[in-house]
């Protein structure tokens, strides 16, 4: 049997980018229903977000890919190949790469809102992608819908054609149909090569129990299947496959081949994700390409901090929960780390705040860990006197003041889309956050396009919430990470009962210093019980000491009602008590709630 | 005999229900003979378990005794001579609340055997007792004391409240004094405290209260008043001239047993720890419960060595005169002072506790933080003691 090119004039491989909350995911299980992949009653709610915490939190962590079978109106047979995307400012690499494994996208625009920062951040990556753009405009079945206003929005601010896109409602199910006519006649079909070397992307992978990594690839050269050598340009890794085949939307489906144009996964019992990182290039271990595909990079934490367990007991615990999801997360990163006040953990890098968000609360409720996190840092590059650089991500490191020539923080390229009526305190927000104004365009009328350029460690903590409180949840922000600049930074200490609590550090800018100690300090106060001595909190630079607050010794803490002969209930509330102190945890001599931690990272609660 | 035993009975009535209260009582019951009737079968049904006791102190609680009708609680007191070896010097408590007595009633319970009389009163301000929902006023419950004066009543008790709405310590002062100027044998000072399902609770931020500092002020003050005027601090809340503590209430922070009859009654007897369920219904049809394999008895559990070694601790400290070294060796065969060591260093260098004639007790101060304390003493954790102990030395 040959395999022939021209089969892949009936594929079409696309993907769906959209901001958040545009209604992506109900459009993919739209997209399902009305090719019948799955019935109605078949399908969970949007079964493309397979993660638990992906469907509470509306957003898609990780790609998933489905094959689809269609056939026209006119009777001809097409394979729809809808790759996932990841739908946040975090996952930016991901995107990047699914986008890379497709030929077309369809862009979701929600038709009360138009286009937001992540509209015209995944848009801009399409495009990057050589991608043909297909606009949808969405939630036509809600009554402040403006499809009129959105095309010409589309038209205006990205630059294609508008005038004939579908307004549908994945939600009601209006006018799908149209999306799919969309999807055969705009998006162009793989123009690959079945009899050249492989030449394979790929875009994501998982780790099973049973097969070992599974490998999502996107064909575009040449073909692979079972027995082939296999050859993973980037890591240098060599396996040869175990298995070839498609995603449907159940599961794995076996095939005899892919060939170009296809997408789909292979297994060859692989043991670490690490060795298939997302964008490098597979080709045969034997006579393959001599290039691979373009824009393959590590990921790159930005972000870190310290994860303990809240019960020392559950070092081991913690160990392995973390390398059970690096299997499945090659962004992942994390290394033991020792804190005098939280005993052992490890320090962890993230993408960005979401990504460790995740990470936490996957650690809590798969692997049932209670944990306690340090405040997220950046990662600091200093200038030290002796002629040393050094790049510093935890606190507990920074080096002394004598010792430090310069130095430098990192900064990001933002650019905020918001409604008009709330530019003034989103200016005096980046403003606040050290921004430094690069220019704003209009939208529209109504809209506005801010650009700052940000420092990092500003908005790894509560930019985020801060910006949505400040323009009523309408502003969207998107951020892209730039250089180093140098930078006036000093490490705050905290002191509680004067003894410096080192998971509490942290930098911060010379002029912020003081704001920050201070409502470290009062924050502290209301996460710490009253015990049986006055404890002060102390915010200090070096040995100077910027913010002050006491917690008073206890007064009462007693049992004085009349309770007759019913011990039991004395006694149940003194347990009680002493189970409560079980969770508490001791910085040096304090007794601390394990909110505490979390309390000092969200300060911009006015 | 040697074997003594206390006896508790429940009368879970009220006239009115007071916002704060979270004992077990009801205000519109009408069979009072069903009930008494019900009194009487259970204290028969304990009758042999306890033949060989000696009941030397009763305590007839609630609720409130006085609004059972004379002649039905006459039925219960000769219930408790017919089925109980009662002692010829025993201690023999009813309670009773101002404005439900009067002169007659008091006259023929002092005759049937009830030699004190433990009235709540809480305030001497009839703003604060209009602020707890109490139906009587002051002069009320004077009227009612000089009642049982004349009755023959010597040895009363008035329960006094800290920490009500509205109490500064100034009011407080004020009410320990009119209540010592009435000279009763022993007073009970109990902190107000707000329980879930209780009206205080779901108005518990409207209330007025004082606050955590203010609370320990007034309650440091009226521990030196009260000694000033005689009446000596023998329990947290408990304060007696000499020779007049609760003998029925030491048994409870003695850990000594007692048996206590009606619903939500509490009993520690042949080391089982065991209540009557909360409700009047089930107690009076007791017997077609009990026919029907349902128990009207909860939480009915032997108590373990262990939990014997910490109540023991939890309860004795509640007393001024804390723990008997000796006697603790004699009973669990163990040294107090060794096995918290470190514990008992800490608290007593940091005026929380005291050593003296072999017994380890509380301070004032030490007595108003004494649940922190205990937590340490019951988890046996020396993490916890060491970091109080690196904290205190700062």
């Amino acid at each position: 049997m040959s395999i022939t090119n021209d089969r892949q004039k009936n594929i079409r491989n696309f993907s769906i980018v959209a901001h958040i909350d545009h209604g992506k995911s109900t459009l993919a299980d739209r997209i399902l229903e009305y090719t019948q992949a799955v019935t109605k009653r078949e399908m969970e709610e949007q079964l493309l977000d397979n993660m638990d915490l992906e469907r509470e939190r509306g957003i898609t962590i990780k790609a998933r890919a489905v094959k689809l079978d269609y056939t026209a109106p006119d009777g001809q047979e097409y394979v729809l190949n809808l790759i996932d995307t990841p739908g946040h400012v975090d996952f930016n690499y991901e995107v990047s790469r699914s986008l890379n494994a497709c030929d077309g996208a369809l862009l979701v625009v929600d038709s009360t809102q138009g286009i937001q920062a992540q509209t015209l951040a995944n848009a801009y990556l399409a495009v990057d992608a050589d991608l043909e753009i297909v606009p949808v405009i969405n939630k036509m079945d809600l009554p402040a819908a403006d499809p009129d206003r959105v095309r010409k929005e589309i038209e205006d601010v990205i630059g294609i054609p508008a005038e004939d896109c579908p307004a549908i409602s994945a939600k009601s199910g209006l006018n799908i149909d149209q999306v799919l006519d969309k999807i055969v006649s705009d998006i162009p079909c793989p123009k690959g090569d079945v009899d050249k070397p492989l030449k394979a992307l790929i875009f994501d992978s998982y780790y099973d129990s049973y097969l070992g990594v599974v490998v999502y690839i996107r064909v575009f050269d040449g073909q692979i299947k079972s027995g082939d050598e296999i050859y993973m340009m980037g890591t240098g890794a060599r396996f040869t496959v175990v298995d070839v085949g498609n995603m449907s939307p159940f599961g794995l489906a076996k095939t005899d081949y892919l060939a170009a144009g296809d997408v789909g996964y292979i297994t060859a019992s692989i043991k670490n994700v690490s060795d298939t990182r997302v964008g490098d290039t597979v080709t045969n271990a034997e006579n393959g390409v001599d290039t691979a595909l373009p824009g393959f990079k590590k990921a790159v934490p930005m972000v870190y901090a310290g994860i303990y367990p809240a019960d020392g007991s559950k070092y081991g615990d913690l160990r392995d929960a973390l390398e059970k999801l690096r299997l499945n997360d090659a962004a992942l990163t994390f290394e033991p780390e020792t804190s005098a006040a939280l005993g052992f953990g490890f320090r962890c890098g993230f993408l960005g705040l979401l990504h460790m968000e995740i990470i936490e609360e996957r650690i809590e409720r798969e692997f049932n860990l209670d944990l306690i996190t340090t405040a997220p840092s950046v990662i600091y590059k200093i200038d030290k006197k002796d002629g040393e650089t050094v790049f510093i991500d935890n606190p507990a490191n920074y080096p002394l003041t004598d010792e430090i020539d310069t130095a430098y923080e990192p900064m990001v390229k933002a650019s905020i889309i918001t409604p008009s009526d709330y530019i003034g305190g989103i200016m005096e927000l980046c403003q606040d956050r050290r921004g430094i104004f690069i220019d704003m365009t209009y939208i529209d009328t109504t809209r506005a396009e801010l650009h700052y350029r940000l420092p990092l460690n500003e908005i790894i903590y509560d930019f985020f919430d801060a910006l949505k409180s400040r323009s009523k949840g309408y502003a969207s922000l998107d951020y892209e990470i730039a250089e180093y600049v140098p930078s006036k930074l000093v490490k705050l200490d905290i002191l509680l009962n004067g003894d410096v609590v080192d998971a509490l550090s942290f930098i911060v800018h010379e002029e912020k210093a003081y704001g920050r100690g201070r409502k470290i300090c009062e924050k502290l106060k209301d996460n710490i019980p009253r015990q049986l001595f006055e404890v002060p909190i102390q915010a200090a630079i070096g040995g100077r000491v910027i913010a002050r607050e006491t917690v008073k010794a206890l007064r009462k803490d007693v049992l004085a009602k009349c309770y007759g002969g019913d011990i039991t209930r004395k006694k149940k509330l003194l347990e009680k008590q002493k189970e409560g102190k079980k969770k508490m945890r001791t910085l040096g001599t304090v007794e601390v709630t394990p909110e505490a931690f979390m309390a000092v990272l969200k300060l911009d609660d006015e | 005999m040697e074997k003594k035993l206390g006896l508790y009975i429940h009368i879970p009535f009220c006239e009115h229900k007071c916002d704060y209260c979270d004992f077990y009582s009801i205000t519109k019951f009408q069979d009072h003979v069903r009930f008494t009737d019900t009194i009487l079968l259970q204290m028969e049904d304990y009758a042999e378990k306890a033949a060989e006791y000696e009941i030397d102190t009763i305590y007839i609680g609630g609720g409130t005794p006085t609004v059972l009708p004379v002649n039905r609680m006459l039925e219960i007191i000769t219930g408790i001579y017919r089925n109980f070896n009662v002692s010829p010097n025993v201690e023999f408590t009813m309670e009773a609340n101002p404005a439900t007595v009067n002169l007659k009633m008091l006259k023929r319970y002092r005759k049937a055997g009830v030699n004190r009389l433990s009235f709540g009163l809480q305030s001497a301000s009839d703003e604060e007792l209009g602020g707890l929902s109490r139906i009587h006023t002051f002069d009320e419950f004077v009227e009612s004391y000089e009642m049982a004066k004349k009755a023959g009543f010597d040895n009363i008790n008035i329960d006094l409240m800290y920490g009500i709405p509205g109490q500064t310590q100034y009011s407080l002062g004020y009410t320990l004094e009119q209540v010592c100027d009435l000279e009763p044998k022993h007073i009970s000072l109990y902190g107000l405290k707000i329980e879930e399902g209780t009206p205080f609770y779901t108005k518990k931020n409207r209330l007025n209260l004082p606050d955590e500092d203010t609370e320990y002020e007034m309650y440091k003050y009226a521990v030196e008043y009260l000694a000033f005027r005689g009446y000596w601090q023998y329990e947290i809340s408990n304060f007696a001239k000499d020779g007049y503590k609760s003998q029925h209430n030491l048994k409870y922070w003695n850990c000594q047993e007692y048996l206590g009859i009606g619903p939500s009654a509490h009993s520690y007897f042949d080391n089982q720890r065991f209540s009557y369920k909360r409700s009047v219904d089930m107690f009076m049809d007791a017997l077609e419960y009990v026919d029907a394999g349902i128990d009207i008895i909860e939480e009915n559990y032997t108590v373990s060595p262990e939990e014997r070694v910490d109540e023991y601790i939890m309860l004795k400290l509640r007393l001024t005169e804390g723990i008997n070294v000796n006697e603790f060796k004699e009973l669990f065969d163990k040294d107090f002072g060794e096995m918290f060591e470190k514990e008992l260093k800490l608290y007593i260098e940091n005026g929380f506790m005291e050593h003296k004639n072999g017994h380890y007790c509380f301070t004032t101060k030490g007595m108003y933080v004494s649940n922190y304390i205990l937590a340490t003493f019951m988890s046996h954790d020396s993490e916890i003691t060491k970091n109080i102990a690196k904290g205190l030395d700062k």
